[in-house]
């Protein structure tokens, strides 16, 4: 038979711990998985029965390398972060099957600290985090338990010491996570997060943005420092689209003009048109904060006309911003807006060649090409025309709808006049295509427009539903002008967004449904909110904190950040930390708790003194305490004698035990002594 | 138990209206210790002292100490013996089990050392040859406070030997008016009924250690030793020997009160006996009242 060096009382904990720990991988990952843990545990669990014996070192060999081959056959490779964290968590199962000694099990819950750590590697959410929290929890009890010898352990108390434990370290935590300083990941680890995320694409056809919108998923929040513009202004823009082939609209560049000139990179050269954009009047700006979750995409969302400033990106000449590498992440950036900034910076000839442009083949949009030019003759001015444009849309019968029939041939004609239901891209689409052939530079410009606020937070969601697409014109004298054809035909979509926009309409109730942001009221609206906003606050204030802010906290925090004065805070902070324990432990150590029977003495004691007017002597024994209440209170003698005898024997008698019950007992006859003393 | 009140009640016969003191002497001598009694001539000590070896059948013997007292009177001496061409000992009144040594500070501190060091060894070195006393011994001491012309007074590190010291003080007037009435006591002291063997009261002295004091007691007696110290109205505290002798005769008190633990009352009992002849005053004023004003304010439940 074999020793167990490991507590009895400890396996219990150690089994769940070890469960809690890989349990993120095992939901996200393959079944095998699953299934090889709660192999180990019946193996184990029978063993521990005395059933059969623990596998031997051929058994094990030849499980390890069966783990490592179907790591290799699911993954393809037994290294980067999906096959790598499969594995670790697959041989750290496997592991407890080897814990027999106390020093296997240390080497299990050493692991375990790490294997609970590498589910943040997939999500670093609030939610994980505190998952993580309790995994460690349990990882501290087991190792508090093992130390513990079986006789006389408590299980609930090894709990308690470990949650004091883990509040000890709070505060060395927020330290480190302040001070310590963070360097960007010396490589960029490219984790597939599982699941195809929903968004924005770089073109535009059909059916592209109305597919999208039946997703409510988050698209990103956004915080205003002040306050949020009308819900109307609130177009956030994504893409400039200036090349259509007749169906599908796509982002382009003007012929000639140098990539890196169209791109301004702060720290960068300064292309002139930059310098005249920030030569002019700003006027009054809106400064937010925006937080994107990932979309594997460069593009990053703001109102026009964006002055970045926090975080990694570039301002394009078509004033949309463009982060340097894709979003594979969450990430937070600061923007002022500046409305008014004209973004009349000039426009080329390349740029007027290109915004003119329609698809060669005339009959793509025969009859709209034609009335857009009636309408050019018909008006004096280019503003006239756009106003024409607006009237078209708003007096024919033109419907806002989700489920648009198919334009199989030509969109533009199939749409503007047959069909006439349409969704944004619909309108969009249509209109910059006449504006192009009434000689206007005319664009499409993606994005999400409004956003819904959370109460709790003042923050702005956004979600995939509110994407929007709309057209810019260019205005002699004015520049770009943001003309949104949808807001003609379905004001309300503007106004209070989609769902609205869309009900009364005919729009199938499954769809509108799915649209609901928050529940509209209620417990459940409360807890969304609630959930939203500590995400929120999460993303901002601890995923947020990237280097950036980091320097720019600790540059306000010690007036510097070289690295003697970051190394100094650290060490200090720590120091401070452990001298203040130091100083608590020792305090604790001179003094001492009064127990609840002493405390139960010294009630009584006080409350006679006080009740006869005249202090006590500290050194009466409990009989002498009875005894003088009995000769001042005659009608309390009673249960003052029994109280007296109850204590001595509960205090003295080693026969009697000082438990619960007593102790209780001793509170009611106090109490009852209370109501006779008066 | 209810023959330890049978023989209370025995010697209470003869030493009459006392029985708190009765009542300590007998708890010294189950808690196996040395008894000093302080008092005035013919207040009874003696027969008190024939009561205790009578009741308990003790083997008993008086030693009255003068000051040419050598300290061989006491303990022995070796006798050339013509016969055997050898020294022989004739062993002194000390081999006995309740030695009385009648006013003690009369004789010169060499005698009384050869006393106390016996009293504390329980053993007897004569020439060399090292002699067990009987079991049990016990040394009834008794001293006159009053007259201290030509006495020496025992020195503070001889009276810590002593457990306890009692008084019995003058009698109450009818207990007085019965002494008057019923005649010579000692005379009846010699005719009571022997109650417990001296095996007997080994074997009680065996059940005091089995009395069970707390954490909590222990903790109380420990205040009380610690207040001793701290107070400076004392020249010393007591020292570690009077802790253990405390807790020792608290167990005995305990143990004659029918209870196998001790509790504060205990302690409260026999503090006086124990503590009052081994404390003295800085500045004059009574070391009774100040031993006894300890127990005032030292608290008894820890707070």
């Amino acid at each position: 038979m074999r020793v167990y060096q490991v507590p009895t009382h400890t396996r219990l904990w150690l089994v769940i711990t070890i469960i809690a720990c890989s349990l993120p991988q095992l939901l996200r990952g393959h079944l095998w998985q699953a299934g090889l843990v709660v192999l180990v545990m019946v193996i184990r669990s029978l063993a521990d029965r005395q059933r059969i014996q623990l596998p031997g070192k051929a058994i094990r060999g030849l499980l390890m390398v069966g783990v490592v081959g179907i790591t290799w056959i699911t993954f393809g490779r037994i290294y980067g972060p999906e096959a790598g964290v499969a594995l670790l968590v697959s041989l750290f199962s496997l592991k407890y099957l080897e814990v027999v000694r106390q020093r296997d099990a240390y080497v299990v819950i050493v692991l375990g600290y790490f294997v609970c750590a590498t589910a943040l590697l997939f999500e670093r959410g609030p939610g994980m985090f505190a998952y993580v929290l309790l995994c460690m929890l349990l990882l501290t009890t087991c190792l508090i338990g093992i130390n513990h010898s079986d006789t006389g352990a408590r299980p609930m108390g090894h709990v308690r010491r470990a949650v004091a434990m883990s509040l000890q370290a709070v505060p060395v935590m927020l330290v480190l996570f302040v001070l310590v300083p963070r360097v960007a990941p010396l490589w960029n680890m490219k984790i597939d997060s599982g699941q195809a995320r929903t968004g924005m694409s770089d073109s535009m056809s059909p059916g592209e943005i109305s597919e999208l919108s039946q997703s409510s998923e988050l698209a990103f929040r956004v915080a205003f420092d002040g306050a949020i513009p009308e819900k109307g202004e609130r177009y956030w823009r994504g893409l400039t689209l200036s090349h259509f082939d007749g169906r599908t609209w796509q982002q382009a560049i003007p012929r000639g003009v140098d990539k890196q000139a169209y791109l301004f990179q702060k720290g960068g050269p300064e292309p002139e048109w930059h310098k005249s954009l920030m030569a002019q009047d700003r006027g009054s700006g809106y400064r937010y904060q925006v937080i994107m979750e990932p979309t594997q995409r460069t593009w990053l969302f703001a109102m026009k006309v964006p002055v970045l400033e926090q975080g990694e990106a570039g301002l394009a000449r078509d004033m949309r911003l463009v982060a340097s590498r894709p979003i594979s992440e969450s990430v937070g950036y600061t923007v002022t807006s500046y409305p008014n900034l004209s973004s009349a910076i000039g426009l080329e000839r390349s740029d007027r060649a290109l915004m003119l442009s329609l698809p060669e083949d005339q009959n793509v949009g025969r009859r709209a090409r034609g009335l857009a030019q009636q309408w050019q003759l018909d008006s004096s001015t280019d503003a006239d025309v756009v106003k024409q444009a607006l009237r078209h849309f708003r007096e024919k019968p033109f419907y806002y709808t989700l489920k648009p029939p198919p334009l199989p041939v030509d969109p533009i004609d199939e749409f503007l006049f047959v069909t006439r239901r349409g969704f944004c891209e619909h309108y969009a689409s249509s209109f910059t295509f006449m504006m192009r052939a009434a000689g206007i530079p005319a664009r499409v410009v993606v994005g999400y427009q409004g956003g819904e606020p959370n109460e709790l937070g003042s923050h702005l969601l956004v979600r995939q539903y509110d994407a929007h697409a709309w057209s810019e014109v260019w205005l002699e004298g004015k520049g770009w002008v943001r003309v949104d054809p949808t807001g003609a035909v379905a004001p309300e979509r503007i106004e209070d967004g989609l769902r609205a926009a869309l009900s009364g309409n005919g729009e199938d109730s499954n769809v509108l449904e799915g649209l609901r942001s928050f529940a509209s009221s209620g417990l459940l609206g409360k807890l969304q909110q609630w959930t939203d906003y500590v995400d929120f606050q999460w993303q901002t204030w601890v995923l947020g904190y990237n280097s950036q802010s980091q320097m720019q906290l600790l540059r306000q925090l010690l007036g510097s950040t070289s690295p003697l004065s970051i190394a100094l805070a650290l060490f200090g902070a720590i120091t401070l930390l452990l001298g203040l324990y130091m100083l608590v432990l020792l305090r604790q150590d001179r003094g001492y708790r009064q127990t609840p029977m002493e405390r139960e003495f010294w009630r009584l004691h006080q409350r006679v003194a006080e009740r006869q007017g005249a202090p006590l002597d500290p050194g009466l024994t409990p009989q002498q305490l009875a005894n003088t209440i009995a000769a001042r209170w005659p009608g309390a003698a009673k249960p003052a004698r029994e109280w007296a005898l109850q204590y001595q024997q509960a205090l003295y008698n080693p026969a009697v035990l000082a438990d619960k019950r007593r102790i209780r007992h001793l509170r009611r006859l106090r109490n009852r002594l209370y109501k006779l003393l008066g | 138990m209810q023959a330890l009140t049978k023989a209370l009640g025995e010697v209470a016969k003869v030493v009459l209206g006392k029985e708190d003191q009765l009542k300590l002497a007998l708890t010294c001598l189950m808690a196996n210790g040395h008894l000093l009694i302080e008092d005035l001539p013919g207040m009874g000590k003696t027969t008190l002292a024939h009561a205790l070896a009578r009741v308990f059948q003790l083997e008993y013997r008086r030693v009255q100490f003068t000051s040419d007292m050598l300290p061989a009177d006491i303990l022995g001496v070796s006798v050339f013996n013509p016969n055997t061409q050898d020294f022989t000992l004739r062993e002194g009144p000390v081999f006995t089990q309740l030695l009385l040594a009648d006013e003690i500070n009369r004789a010169t501190p060499k005698t009384q050392g050869a006393l106390l060091e016996a009293m504390e060894e329980r053993q007897v070195t004569l020439d060399g040859v090292t002699r067990p006393l009987p079991r049990p011994f016990f040394v009834v001491a008794t001293q006159n406070p009053s007259d201290q012309a030509g006495t020496f007074v025992l020195p503070e590190s001889q009276l810590d030997r002593f457990l306890m010291r009692i008084s019995l003080g003058y009698p109450a007037p009818e207990v007085e008016l019965a002494l008057l009435a019923g005649g010579d006591l000692r005379e009846q002291a010699r005719s009571l009924k022997p109650v417990i063997s001296s095996d007997g009261l080994v074997k009680l002295s065996g059940m005091v250690d089995k009395v069970r004091a707390s954490h909590e007691l222990l903790d109380y007696v420990q205040r009380l030793m610690d207040a001793t110290r701290t107070d400076d109205r004392f020249v010393a505290g007591l020292s570690p020997r009077a802790g253990l002798g405390l807790l020792k005769a608290a167990r005995a008190w305990a143990l004659i009160s029918g209870r196998d633990y001790a509790v504060p009352e205990d302690i409260q009992a026999v503090w006086a006996a124990v503590a009052e002849h081994r404390l003295s005053a800085r500045q004059g004023g009574s070391v009774s009242a100040m031993t006894q004003s300890l127990l005032q304010s030292v608290p008894v439940v820890r707070r």
